[in-house]
């Protein structure tokens, strides 16, 4: 290989150094907000004078953090089951259909990952505006779903492509109709793109805040978006317990995606 | 004769303007096992794919039973299949495989356990049942596709070129299995292959099929012996074509002149003409050779000689510089082989030898 790191040398302390420094640069700040959410001083001294439990209390107890917990749950698993059904039907069409366009609508579908998030923000709301879905659960969930179809796409596609429709004739000559061989054969066998999805889904829901915050309305604001407002307003170790949740809920995704990779690869 | 178990009647399938199946006819027997040969895209593998009911005529009909198959949705047509890649259901076990056809029908679940046990003894994987597709080699894959095709009693059996993934030696090995499952079975069989060799040791009759069209359809004997075009003499078995000169010809029967003068008689006439030019076929085996000299036969030069274990192949190059291929079967040597550079003289029966022209 051109890059062995055994014949690196004196260079491969340094190249050890840059990427430990580089993932502390990453990981510092969340560290940070972990320790301050242990913080006994309410304003986020720090190094912390002793550590307590009372702000997890405290959030737990707050009706107004409990309904955006529930708000980023709602929105979250709502637009995770929109985004693998129309993503996996989809997904069907733009690779065993036969139709002009195919290309096309295909690059279109994943356009979302690129665009600005600002952008299709203001797009969404202005759109929302005429059809007063603005601040509705509805208008959150179909804004939030534009994000995350990409994620759903294309794994299922390019699963699909690797799954050979063969197998799915065979299991119509063995007398099951087209539906019941995509039902019963072709999803099961591509499962693991399908688990995939649905998480890559929800964490495009769970952290997103720019296009939420144009959603959002008094009664329905997600965890980012009370995030944000309590920022603006008061600092708060409040804050620093629920970005350790945000975070610790997407870490433990991150892993079970992880580990469904794994089990793909074996 | 009854009506025929499967009727096939001029169905013709065009893609874009081009002819991948030319109104195809045939007639096959309940328990036959017919082969379709022939090269890639000469419409073998399309016309079965018609019948599977995955591609759709452009005209024609099947009849099976004299019932249309045409009119019948592919799951309810009652046909196994055995594909040329592997279709096992990767997220199902061997048993599950084999089980699905009958699930789907809602068999009672005795009645599925009883079948897959007769079928998983018929392919010989009794010891497989628990595993993943993933965890057999290509030729057990293949087997368990082919006890998966049987399961449900099909009325016939479609195999697509199912053993081409796999290496000679276990080629011949799954032919021997499907041979004796065809045998304990009696389903009729249609199998599509582009091997000469597998084709006349699985088929009871062989269709060979060139640029959509069916050439000529008969036993492996036939075939061989009796080959109706200069396509068919080429496609089975090795042939020499001599450019040649008609002498005489009465009935079936003709005289040619071959380029150096010699005159062959008694030579059979193909029932189907080639092109405009005469065409002599002479078989490699049929061919011996003869000391140089004055005498009967097309003389040539040696100019290579190979010992295959069961014959002596020769190249022998004639005086309008073909080389003509022979082969001796070691018990028919009598005394040393020929060596390279031997003046020799290439004889051969008439009777043994193909015209294919306009007469």
């Amino acid at each position: 290989m051109l890059l062995d790191h055994r014949e690196l040398g004196a260079w491969r302390w340094l190249l050890g150094g840059t990427a430990l420094l580089l993932s502390l640069f990453l990981l510092l700040p969340l560290l940070l907000i972990v320790a301050l959410s242990f913080d006994s001083s309410q304003w986020l001294q720090f190094p912390p004078p002793s550590w307590t439990l009372h702000w997890y209390a405290q959030v737990f107890a707050d009706p107004d953090w409990l309904s955006s917990l529930r708000a980023s749950l709602e929105v979250g698993v709502s637009v995770t089951v929109l985004s693998v059904g129309i993503g996996l039907c989809a997904s069907f069409a733009l690779v065993r259909g036969r139709f002009r366009g195919r290309a096309f609508l295909r690059a279109f579908f994943v356009t979302p990952m690129i665009l600005p998030s600002v952008v299709l923000a203001v797009a969404l709301y202005g759109v929302f505006l005429r059809l007063h879905l603005n601040g509705t659960l509805a208008g959150f969930v179909l804004a939030h779903l534009v994000l995350a179809l990409p994620f759903s796409i294309i794994p299922i596609t390019s699963a699909l492509e690797q799954f050979d429709g063969a197998v799915e004739d065979a299991a119509v000559l063995c007398g099951a109709t087209r539906w019941q061989a995509r039902l019963r054969i072709t999803v099961p066998a591509i499962s693991l793109a399908l688990v995939s999805a649905a998480i890559f889904s929800f964490l495009a829901s769970w952290d997103e805040v720019v296009v939420a915050i144009f959603m959002a309305s008094p009664g329905l604001q997600t965890l980012p978006v009370r995030i944000w407002g309590e920022l603006r307003q008061n600092l708060s170790p409040d804050i620093a317990v629920v970005s350790t949740l945000l975070v610790l809920g997407s870490a433990v995704l991150m892993g079970l995606a992880a580990m469904v990779r794994r089990g793909a690869s074996s | 004769m009854s009506a025929p178990f499967l009727s096939i009647a001029r169905i013709a399938k065009s893609y874009a303007g081009t002819k991948a199946v030319d109104e195809v006819s045939l007639d096959i027997a309940e328990g036959e096992f017919v082969t379709f040969l022939g090269p890639s895209g000469s419409g073998k593998s399309t016309t079965l794919y018609i019948i599977a009911g995955f591609v759709e005529p452009s005209a024609g009909e099947v009849l099976l039973g004299g019932r249309s198959l045409l009119a019948v949705p592919p799951h309810q047509r009652g046909i196994g299949m055995v594909f040329q890649r592997y279709t096992l259901f990767p997220h199902l076990s061997v048993a599950e495989n084999i089980a699905f056809p009958l699930r789907v029908r809602r068999r009672p679940r005795a009645e599925i356990a009883d079948k897959v046990d007769e079928m998983l003894r018929l392919v010989r994987l009794e010891g497989m049942r628990g595993r993943r597709p993933g965890q057999l080699s290509g030729g057990q894959q293949q087997r368990v596709a082919l006890a998966r095709a049987l399961a449900y009693d099909p009325r016939i059996l479609l195999m697509d070129e199912p053993l081409s993934a796999l290496d000679k030696k276990l080629r011949e090995e799954i032919q021997g299995e499907i041979r004796r499952v065809h045998v304990e079975t009696g389903v009729t069989v249609l199998y599509v292959t582009h091997d000469q060799e597998e084709a006349l040791r699985l088929s009871d009759r062989i269709a060979l099929f060139n640029h959509g069209r069916i050439e000529q359809v008969g036993d492996g004997r036939d075939l061989y012996e009796r080959p109706a075009s200069a396509f068919v003499a080429g496609f089975i078995g090795n042939s020499n074509f001599l450019p040649v000169r008609v002498v005489a010809a009465a009935g079936r029967h003709a005289v040619v002149s071959c380029p150096d003068g010699f005159e062959l008689r008694g030579v059979r006439v193909a029932a189907r003409p080639a092109g405009a030019e005469p065409t002599l076929m002479l078989r490699p085996e049929r061919l011996w050779l003869a000391p140089g000299g004055a005498g009967e036969g097309i003389a040539g030069t040696v100019v290579d000689a190979a010992f295959l274990g069961d014959c002596i192949a020769y190249r022998v190059r004639t005086g309008w510089a073909q080389d003509l291929a022979v082969r001796t079967p070691l018990a028919a040597l009598g005394g040393a082989p020929a060596g390279v550079g031997q003046e020799v003289r290439v004889c051969c029966e008439g009777r043994h030898a193909f015209l294919f022209a306009a007469l």
